[in-house]
């Protein structure tokens, strides 16, 4: 069964190393086998390793089970082989004591010298241990067993012969048995233990002879087992092996390939800061120039000025002032996609009411009503959080500016289990939910520049990193009906 | 009270420059101004030199130092200023385009005494050139002087 069980195992194992599927059968003609590589097919790499060692296991399982077995068929047999000889060696000692006390019984009736009866009394004597020993030796027997008792009968009628005959002796004297003394008294019985303690002999000497044969088949047959079984044991942990060297080659090369990509991107990355480094230097000087000298203008020309002409110089600088800031909010953007993530915990009540103070200047002049939550701790970098924030108020405020009464509400959905949901909401111009999914793109935009002002980067900025710490973002609102921006963090918070 | 004491100003760039000059002329202090074009002539200055061999001697009140600049860039110079003994007292202002933090963080490491992000908007700029025109060259007091200690 052991075999067996390994020998179907096997060859999917092997062939699924070499990765070829048997093509062109439909399911109906698959053989059982090829069922089965299809099924191993289907496991992951940890499934295959489990299956192999548990094959290994029960492998193991099986040969020690049958090897126990055969081992304790082998002691119980030496067992029996002892006591076989225990048995021949008692017939052999029964067969002597009897024939010894025949012997010396008959000259004690012819000579009527006393002294030749020590025999039989010694055989009167030893004869309840004998046979004691003898019923012991013979019990598990059965044709044994009954020999053993026509033996019990047989020495009984001979002394029980040779005891009448002593009686005769004593009662009418030596001459009575006179024609007994020729023959002997128990002679034929005597005939008959050794005919039935040869049978007994005989039985055993052919059932230990049996005994051997079994034990050495049944050695050759563990031998053979453990033989075949350890085979077939290596054969599947050498695919085990196989199969895990395999993995963890695959692995490594993956890893290898990792790691030389994550150098690209490094490489690509420095790059980048090296562009956005010499962006920030470079593209703004010109801005400034252009800004300066229109200036520098205006102010030479002051007074031969027209309306028209100013005009034109105030667009000029206007346009240079919008592609600095455009530029500034750029670098931020960049920076927070590739700067270092701090993780600790950040409380949100202070992180607004640092930005409302730091956005007092806008405030002034505004009439707003306020309603703040108290909100929950969160795990962030504190200073990507708060540009979050700043953002998403800045355009409250800014969409709310044509409201007479602008109000905005800074809040915390229901607790989840693995979410902290914030949320910022206003009643300003609001926006198309069509147009939802373009709000957090970089440079969208849903209002005319001259509706509202901005670069169309804040959104993007948001959501940059809220992803970056793996959270996420999304917005309700209608045409005229105010805007709710929510901000999802995860519970732990996660760094990417 | 008035310094006789320079400004240096390091500034490739000749319309910065300019803009940077028509700053201080409105503050009246555009002829304490020594312009360098490059992080070499700064040095030159400093340590009386090329063609400033002949100039008086004596430190500058203050150097306005540009970060990217032509053979010598602007921390090299600063580095340079503050490892020397007799310049180390000089104040520098670093005054450039860059916010990088890297920039900031290095130039103050070195020993910058302020760092100032050129804005964008002239007026802005204006004011900001000005300011530190009239701060360092007028109304800071500078570290005592020291006479040239190469010639």
């Amino acid at each position: 069964m052991e075999s067996a069980t390994n020998h179907q195992a096997n060859p999917p194992f092997l062939r699924g190393e070499a990765g070829t599927v048997p093509s062109g059968l439909t399911p109906e003609t698959l053989t059982p086998f090829q069922r089965l590589f299809k099924w191993f097919q289907t496991l992951t790499i940890e499934q295959r390793v489990l299956a192999g060692f548990s094959l290994v296991f029960v492998g193991i399982l099986i040969i020690s089970a049958i090897s126990y077995h055969n081992t304790n068929g082998l002691l119980r047999n030496s067992g029996l082989d002892s006591r076989s000889h225990e048995l021949i060696q008692l017939l052999g000692t029964i067969e002597t004591a009897m024939s010894e006390a025949e012997g010396m019984h008959r000259r004690y009736l012819v000579t009527g010298e006393r002294a030749y009866l020590e025999a039989y009394k010694r055989v009167i004597d030893q004869k309840p241990t004998l046979t004691a020993y003898l019923d012991e030796l013979t019990q598990d027997v059965p044709d044994q067993r009954q020999r053993a008792d026509v033996l019990h009968r047989l020495i009984e009628r001979q002394l029980g012969v040779e005891s009448k005959a002593i009686m005769q002796i004593q009662e009418r004297g030596i001459q009575s048995v006179r024609t007994m003394a020729l023959d002997g008294a128990g002679r034929r019985e005597l005939e008959g233990i050794h005919q039935i303690i040869n049978e007994m002999d005989v039985s055993e000497r052919q059932a230990v002879a049996q005994r051997v044969i079994a034990s050495a088949a049944s050695t050759r047959h563990t031998i053979m087992l453990l033989a075949i079984g350890g085979g077939l044991q290596l054969m599947l942990l050498a695919s085990v092996y196989y199969l895990i060297r395999h993995d963890i080659t695959e692995r490594r090369r993956v890893a290898g390939e990792l790691q030389r990509r994550g150098e690209l991107l490094e490489e690509a990355n420095k790059e980048l800061e090296a562009f956005s480094y010499s962006v920030s230097h470079d593209l703004r000087a010109p801005l400034r120039h252009i800004d300066g000298y229109a200036a520098l203008l205006r102010k030479t020309v002051d007074h031969s000025l027209n309306e028209k002409a100013a005009r034109y110089l105030q667009t000029i600088s206007g346009a240079a002032k919008q592609m600095g800031q455009l530029i500034d909010d750029l670098l931020v953007f960049s920076r927070m996609g590739r700067q270092e993530m701090l993780q600790m915990t950040v409380n949100m009540d202070q992180l607004i009411k640092s930005i409302l103070s730091d956005l007092r200047l806008d405030l002034h002049g505004r009439q707003i009503s306020w309603t703040l939550a108290s909100l929950p701790e969160v795990k962030g970098d504190p200073s990507m959080l708060r540009q979050v924030f700043m953002n998403l108020l800045t355009n409250a405020l800014k969409f709310t500016s044509t409201r007479a009464t602008a109000s905005i509400e800074i809040g915390v959905e229901p607790a989840s289990s693995d979410e902290i949901v914030l949320y910022v909401r206003d009643n300003g111009v609001g926006f198309d939910m069509q147009y939802a999914p373009k709000l957090f793109g970089v440079f969208q935009r849903l209002h005319r520049a001259d509706e509202f002002e901005g670069t169309g980067i804040g959104l993007a900025n948001v959501r940059r990193i809220i992803h970056r710490h793996g959270g996420r973002t999304w917005a309700e609102g209608a045409l005229g009906k105010g805007a709710t921006f929510y901000v999802a963090l995860s519970r732990e918070g996660t760094q990417r | 009270m008035t310094q006789a004491k320079p400004i240096v100003l390091a500034e490739d760039n000749p319309r910065d420059a300019e803009l940077a000059m028509a700053a201080m002329e409105e503050e009246h202090i555009s002829d304490k101004v020594v312009l360098c074009h490059d992080g070499a002539e700064v040095l030159d200055y400093l340590y009386c030199r090329g063609q400033f061999g002949a100039r008086l001697k004596g430190n500058p009140a203050v150097v306005f130092l540009d970060l990217k600049m032509p053979k010598v860039n602007g921390l090299e110079v600063l580095r340079t200023i503050k490892a020397d003994a007799n310049l180390r007292a000089i104040p520098v202002v670093m005054l450039t385009s860059s916010r990088e933090e890297r920039d900031l963080a290095e130039s103050y490491t070195l020993g910058a005494n302020a760092y100032v992000v050129k804005p964008v908007e002239f007026q802005q700029f204006l004011s900001a050139v000005k300011e530190l025109g009239v701060f360092w060259g007028v109304i800071n007091e500078p570290p005592p002087e020291r006479a040239c200690s190469h010639q």
